[in-house]
């Protein structure tokens, strides 16, 4: 099982805590099936956006 | 508000909340499971569990009590979090912690988000063992 997660890429790791932390929100904070899968979908996606659209930001600096 | 969650509202107890809460923190959705609350209990054992998990398989480290610096009893608190998981760290991370990698890095941030989660499961538990929350 272990080895299952040693070896993630970066985008890999970003999407498994994007998921996690996404649905325990959504169960945390909505109630009923669709908001909880609405609130999940925009929560991983802004996750996942953020994130990248930070690394193109700072892109620059790595050079 | 429906007429079952008003009642589901009205009953509970302060020990109900605070056995709910302990046994939350103590091995992640627990709590709600002791409250029949299957789908939360189940969700929140596989991201808990799974975010904790994963952090240690990447070789994240993991804070210990006897640290002088804030930052470190802060990340204390929040593995802490995790319940089972900070006290089997040691066995499910055979090979010992590895943060001079980004990987083992991104395991101490996800090992503190895991504990940090379940901490607001915990909060959760212990309002719906109260009454206060269906």
């Amino acid at each position: 099982m272990s080895g299952l997660f040693s070896n993630l890429t970066h985008f890999q790791a970003l999407t498994l805590f994007s998921l996690a932390v996404s649905a325990t929100f959504a169960f945390l904070s909505k109630r009923g099936a669709v908001e909880r899968a609405k609130y999940f979908a925009w929560a991983f996606l802004a996750f996942l956006l953020v994130a990248i659209g930070i690394g193109w930001l700072m892109y620059p600096f790595s050079q | 508000m429906s007429e079952a969650v008003k009642h589901e509202q009205g009953t509970g107890s302060s020990a109900l909340g605070v056995t709910a809460a302990v046994a939350g923190w103590a091995i992640p959705g627990l709590g709600h499971l002791l409250l029949r609350q299957w789908s939360k209990a189940l969700v929140y054992f596989l991201c808990v569990g799974g975010l904790a998990w994963a952090g240690l398989a990447m070789r994240g480290g993991v804070f210990g009590g006897n640290s002088s610096d804030m930052f470190d009893r802060l990340g204390f608190f929040a593995d802490l979090g995790t319940g089972v998981f900070y006290f089997l760290a040691h066995t499910i991370q055979t090979a010992g912690p590895d943060v001079a990698h980004a990987s083992g890095d991104y395991g101490t941030r996800m090992f503190a988000t895991a504990g940090m989660l379940n901490l607001l499961t915990v909060l959760e538990a212990y309002e719906i063992g109260r009454g206060r929350r269906a």
